[in-house]
C-alpha cells in the first residue's frame, strides 16, 4: 500500500495534561490509519482519551507528540491561516450539539464553509440541493434553527459538513442529543453517504447502535488502542455487528483486567 | 476569611474588566463636577457680583444631582449586569458547591461595596483633576486669568458624590442579585448560552418600521412649524410622536437588515451573511435599548447645541469698557492722570438724548418738534403677518418718539472697534436698535431695504438701508429700542440742553488687556477709578451677568449633554458585549469552520461600527431637525449679535468633530474588549 492511499495517519500521538507530578497521559502514543472511504468507529468509556483523539484530528488541540498526518500533510503542525483553511475545507465537523448558528437560516449555515472560504454561495446552489434532498432538509432550508426539530438541525449540520466536500468528516457523539429514531435517520443518510460517494467519515461515539453503522471501530482505552473490530464484508448483518459491539463494550464495562 | 475572599474576587474583577470600572469612575466623576460648581473660580468670582442669581443657580444643583442620580443608576446597573452575567457560571458552582444563597447575596453585596471603594480611590482624584481643569480653562477662556487660580475641594461635593454613587451603586446590585437568586443553578450554570431566538414576524417588522418613519417625520414637520409657538400641549405632541416613531424604527429596524441580507447573502463571501446575521439578531433583541440610547444622544446633541450657542451668545460685543457721567473737566482730568493714562486707550463723549416733542404741561418758548414714523409704520404694516410684525407695530406706535444719537459718538464707537463709520447723506439718518431688541430685527431690516422715510418738524428724512445695534455704553441695563442716528448739527439743533447729560466712554488698552485677561483687567481701573469721586459704570457688571448667564445655562447643559452621551454608548457597549459573550460559541462554531482570527475579530468590529452607526445615524438625523427648531423657537444666538456665521459654522464644525472623536474613541475601546472576548476563544482551543 502507498503512503497515499491512507487518508489520515495518526503516528504514536501523545497528550499529557498537567505538569510534574500531576501529569497526566490522555493518549498514550496511538497509532492507527484511516483509508479513504472507511466510516471508522472510534469507542471506549469516558476518559478513555477518545475526545482527545477526536480533538487533536480536528486540529483544535496539539499533540504533545505524534504525527496527524491528512492526505501526508502533518496538520497538527498548522498555525494560524493554513490552519484556518483546512478547517471547514479539507476537514467536515458534526458536533454533538449540532452548532448551527441560531440567527443563520439553514441555507445560511450550510453554506457558511464555503463563503468563509471565499466560495461564491452561487456555484453551490446545485450541491445544497442535492445535499438537502439526500438529508431530508429541503423543506426547512429557509428556516431559523429555533423552527427545526432536533434531528432536522443534526441533519442540517451533516449538510454543511458535507458542503465543502471534505476528505474527512468528523463526527463528535453525532447522535448525542438526538432520540432513537433521529438518531437512526441521521446514522441512515451518513452511512449511504459513505457508500455512495465514498465520503471517510471518523466518528467517536458511545452508542452501540450508532457505531453498528461503521465498517470499522477502534476501543481505545487509558489512551492506546485496546481492541478492534471490522464489519464482515459481505454477509455480515448490522444487527449480528451490534451483537459483536456489545460484547466488547461489556468487556471493557468489566475492565481491561478481567479480559486480557 | 469571608472578606480576603471577597478581596480576592474584587482583584479578579479589576483586573479583568476595565469597562466596569471606567464606567464606575465615569459616573464618580458625573457626580463630582456638577456638585462642586460652586466651587469653581467663575461662580467664586460671580458670587461677588450676582450673589442672588447665583444662590439661585446653586439651589439648582440637587435638582441636577437628582437627575444625575437617575441617568448613573443606569450607567452603572449596566456596568453592574455585564459584570455579573460575566461571572454567572461562577455563581452557579459557589451555589452547587453549598455556599447558601443568602451567603452569595453577602458576597456579592460585599463585593460591590469593594469595588466601589476602589473606583471611589481612582474616581476621586480623576475628578479632583477634571473640575481644576475645566475651572482653569473656563477662567481662561473668559478672561479671568489664572493667576489667581487656588485649589479648591467642595467637601460638601466630595461627600455628596460619594454618598450617592455608595446608595446607586448598591441599589443596582440589590436589584440585580434580587434577580439573580431567584434563579436555579443550572440556570447560572448556563447563562453563557444565548436567549431563545426571536423571530418578528415580517409583515409587523415592515408595519413598525413604516409606521416609525412616518411618526418621526411628522414629528420633524411638526417641531419646524409648530415649536416655536411654545404651547405645552403641542409640545408634549411633538415629544411623544417623536419618541413612538424611534422606538417603532428601531422596531423594525431589523426586518430592513434582514431584507438586505437575503438579498446580498446569495453571492457574498466571507462572513458577511454572519455579520449581518448578528447585527440583525442585536438589533432585533436590543431594540428598545438602542431606541433609548438613541434618544439620549439626540438630547446630548441638543444640550451641545444649546449650550454652545448660549455660550457664544453671551460673548456680546464689547464696546465700551466704562461709561461715565458728569462734567468732560472732571471727567477728562482723571482719565488723563498718570495713574490712569497707561490704561487708557480712548475716551469720548457719547451724545444721546431722548427726543423732545411737544406736550401738554411744556413750558412756553420752548421750541415745538414734531416728529413722526408714519411712513415706516407703513411698510412695516406691508409686511406679511407674523408675531414679529405684530409687535413691532405695536412698539411703534406705544413708542411715539425715539432716542436720538449723535453721528459723531456713535462712528467714533465704530471706530474703536474697527467696524466702519456711518455715512450720511443729505436728508438722511440710520435707524437704531439695540441688539437686545433682535426679535424682530431681521423685519426691520428687510423693511429698511426699502428706503422708508420718517418726518422730523415737517422734514422728510431718508433712513438708510442698514440697522446698528452695538451697544452704547457701558452699562448693559441701559439699552434703547429705537434710536436715530443723526449728524451732530440736527442733533445739537433739536436737543438743546446738550449740557445737562453727557455720558463719556472709555475703553482699556489692548495690550494691557491681553496681558491680564479682560475681567482682571477691569477690576485693577476699577480699583482705581473708586478712588475718584467720578460717578461710572463699568462693562463688569453686565459681563458678570453674561458669565452667569453663560456659565447657568452653557454649563449645565454641556454637562448634562456630556452625560447622556457617556450613558448612551456606555449601554451601547455593555450590551453590544454582553451579546457578543452569549453568543461565544457561535464564534467558537466559526473558527471550527475554517474563518480566521482575523475574520473574527473583523466581523465583531463591523457589527461594533454598525451598531453605533445606527443608533448615532438616527440621533444625528432628528437633532438636526431637533436643534433648528429649537434655535428658531427659543432664539439662543441673536441674528443681529456681532457673530459672524463663520464662527458658528467653525464651533458647530469643532463640536461635531470633537462629538465624532469621543465616539470613535468608544467603539475603539469596545472593539479592543470584543478582540479580547474572541481571544480568549482561541486560547480555549
Amino acid at each position: 500500500m502507498k503512503i497515499s492511499d491512507k487518508l489520515l495517519q495518526v503516528q504514536e500521538v501523545h497528550k499529557l495534561y498537567g505538569e510534574g507530578q500531576n501529569e497526566t497521559a490522555a493518549l498514550n502514543g496511538i497509532t492507527f490509519d484511516v483509508l479513504p472511504g472507511e466510516f471508522l468507529g472510534i469507542m471506549g468509556s469516558s476518559g478513555s482519551g477518545k475526545t482527545t483523539l477526536l480533538n487533536c484530528i480536528a486540529t483544535m488541540l496539539k499533540p504533545t507528540s505524534g504525527k496527524v498526518l491528512l492526505e501526508g500533510q502533518n496538520i497538527s503542525s498548522f498555525r494560524g491561516s493554513h490552519l484556518a483553511k483546512y478547517r471547514g475545507s479539507k476537514i467536515g465537523y458534526l458536533f454533538q450539539e449540532f452548532e448551527l448558528l441560531d440567527n443563520l437560516t439553514a441555507r445560511e449555515n450550510i453554506l457558511l464553509p464555503l463563503s468563509i472560504h471565499g466560495v461564491n454561495p452561487k456555484k453551490a446552489e446545485e450541491l445544497i440541493q442535492k445535499l438537502a434532498k439526500q438529508f431530508d432538509i429541503d423543506e426547512v432550508l429557509n428556516k431559523f434553527p429555533s423552527q427545526m426539530s432536533g434531528g432536522q438541525k443534526q441533519r442540517a449540520a451533516a449538510a454543511r459538513a458535507l458542503i465543502s466536500n471534505p476528505s474527512i468528516v468528523l463526527a463528535d457523539e453525532p447522535t448525542g442529543a438526538l432520540d432513537t429514531k433521529n438518531a437512526k435517520i441521521l446514522m441512515e443518510k451518513l452511512s449511504s453517504i459513505n457508500e455512495t460517494d465514498g465520503t471517510t467519515i471518523l466518528m467517536v461515539t458511545h452508542d452501540a447502535n450508532a457505531a453498528s453503522f461503521c465498517s470499522r471501530i477502534l476501543f481505545i482505552q487509558d489512551g492506546v488502542i485496546f481492541h478492534e473490530l471490522r464489519k464482515k464484508v459481505p454477509g455480515e448483518s448490522r444487527n449480528s455487528f451490534y451483537e459483536r459491539i456489545l460484547t466488547v463494550i461489556a468487556q471493557l464495562g468489566g475492565g481491561s483486567i478481567n479480559v486480557l | 476569611m469571608f472578606f480576603e475572599f471577597i478581596k480576592r474576587n474584587s482583584r479578579k474583577v479589576r483586573k479583568e474588566n476595565g469597562v466596569y470600572f471606567a464606567s464606575l469612575a465615569i459616573s464618580i466623576i458625573a457626580f463630582y463636577v456638577i456638585l462642586s460648581l460652586g466651587e469653581q473660580d467663575v461662580m467664586v468670582y460671580l458670587k461677588t457680583i450676582e450673589s442672588d442669581a447665583v444662590a439661585k443657580l446653586l439651589l439648582m444643583i440637587p435638582v441636577l444631582y437628582a437627575v444625575s442620580l437617575f441617568f448613573v443608576f443606569f450607567l452603572v446597573y449596566f456596568a453592574n449586569r455585564y459584570q455579573l452575567q460575566h461571572r454567572s457560571h461562577e455563581f452557579g458552582i459557589y451555589l452547587m458547591m453549598g455556599m447558601e444563597r443568602k451567603k452569595l447575596f453577602a458576597m456579592i453585596m460585599g463585593e460591590t461595596l469593594w469595588n466601589g471603594l476602589v473606583a471611589l480611590f481612582i474616581g476621586i482624584p480623576v475628578s479632583l483633576f477634571f473640575t481644576e481643569l475645566i475651572s482653569l480653562v473656563t477662567s481662561k477662556l473668559i478672561g479671568m486669568g489664572i493667576i489667581g487660580h487656588r485649589l479648591r475641594i467642595s467637601w460638601e461635593g466630595l461627600g455628596l458624590t460619594v454618598f450617592g454613587f455608595i446608595i446607586v451603586q448598591i441599589l443596582a446590585v440589590f436589584i440585580l442579585s434580587l434577580r439573580m437568586s431567584k434563579k436555579e443553578p443550572v440556570d447560572l450554570l448556563n447563562e453563557q448560552k444565548g436567549k431563545e431566538q426571536r423571530i418578528l414576524s415580517s409583515a409587523w417588522g415592515w408595519l413598525s418600521l413604516l409606521l416609525g418613519a412616518v411618526l418621526l417625520s411628522a414629528a420633524y414637520i411638526l417641531a419646524i412649524l409648530f415649536l416655536r409657538n411654545l404651547d405645552y400641549r403641542m409640545f408634549t405632541l411633538i415629544l411623544f410622536v417623536g419618541i413612538s416613531g424611534t422606538f417603532l424604527l428601531f422596531r423594525g429596524l431589523s426586518s430592513l437588515i434582514g431584507r438586505w441580507l437575503k438579498y446580498k447573502s446569495s453571492n457574498s463571501t466571507g462572513l458577511l451573511t454572519f455579520t449581518g446575521r448578528q447585527l440583525q439578531e442585536n438589533v432585533l433583541h436590543q431594540w428598545s435599548s438602542l431606541a433609548i440610547s438613541s434618544l439620549l444622544i439626540l438630547v446630548a446633541m441638543v444640550c451641545f447645541a444649546y449650550g454652545i450657542s448660549i455660550t457664544l451668545g453671551a460673548v456680546s460685543d464689547r464696546t465700551v469698557d466704562f461709561t461715565f457721567e458728569g462734567s468732560e473737566k472732571e471727567i477728562v482730568s482723571v482719565l488723563t492722570s498718570d495713574k490712569l493714562k497707561p490704561y487708557v486707550k480712548d475716551y469720548y463723549p457719547m451724545k444721546l438724548h431722548h427726543f423732545q416733542s411737544s406736550y401738554a404741561e411744556m413750558p412756553k418758548n420752548t421750541a415745538t418738534n414734531t416728529f413722526s414714523w408714519e411712513k415706516l409704520e407703513e411698510s412695516v404694516s406691508e409686511e406679511k403677518d407674523s408675531k414679529e410684525k405684530e409687535n413691532l407695530l405695536r412698539d411703534l406706535s406705544y413708542q411715539s418718539t425715539p432716542y436720538l444719537i449723535s453721528l459723531s459718538s456713535y462712528n467714533t464707537l465704530l471706530k474703536s472697534t474697527n467696524k466702519s463709520p456711518i455715512v450720511l447723506g443729505a436728508h438722511e439718518v440710520a435707524m437704531y436698535s439695540n441688539e437686545r431688541f433682535s426679535f424682530f430685527h431681521d423685519l426691520l431690516r428687510k423693511v429698511l431695504k426699502s428706503y422708508p422715510t420718517i418726518v422730523i418738524n415737517e422734514e422728510q428724512y431718508r433712513l438708510i438701508s442698514t440697522l446698528y445695534t452695538s451697544n452704547l455704553v457701558a452699562d448693559r441695563a441701559i439699552t434703547i429700542s429705537y434710536g436715530l442716528i443723526v449728524p451732530d448739527d440736527m442733533y445739537n439743533a433739536l436737543i438743546e440742553s446738550s449740557e445737562e447729560s453727557v455720558l463719556w466712554n472709555m475703553l482699556l488698552d489692548s495690550n494691557f488687556v491681553r496681558k491680564k485677561g479682560l475681567m482682571q483687567a477691569m477690576h485693577q481701573v476699577d480699583g482705581l477709578l473708586s478712588l475718584s469721586a467720578l460717578k461710572y459704570e463699568s462693562y463688569l457688571t453686565s459681563m458678570g451677568r453674561q458669565l452667569f448667564y453663560m456659565v447657568a445655562g452653557g454649563y449645565t447643559t454641556l454637562y448634562l449633554g456630556m452625560m447622556f452621551l457617556i450613558i448612551a454608548n456606555t449601554v451601547l457597549g455593555l450590551k453590544f458585549l454582553m451579546q457578543q459573550r452569549s453568543t461565544r460559541h457561535r464564534y467558537f462554531t466559526l473558527s471550527m469552520l475554517g474563518a480566521s482570527v482575523k475574520s473574527l475579530y473583523w466581523s465583531a468590529r463591523i457589527q461594533i461600527w454598525w451598531y453605533f452607526v445606527l443608533v448615532i445615524s438616527i440621533a444625528l438625523i432628528s437633532s438636526i431637525f431637533g436643534i433648528w427648531s429649537m434655535l428658531g423657537s427659543f432664539l439662543v444666538i441673536p441674528t443681529t449679535s456681532n457673530l459672524k456665521i463663520s464662527t458658528i459654522i467653525l464651533t458647530t464644525g469643532i463640536a461635531l468633530i470633537v462629538f465624532i472623536i469621543f465616539e470613535i474613541i468608544y467603539i475603539w475601546m469596545i472593539q479592543r474588549k470584543s478582540d479580547e472576548e474572541i481571544k480568549i476563544l482561541q486560547k480555549i482551543q
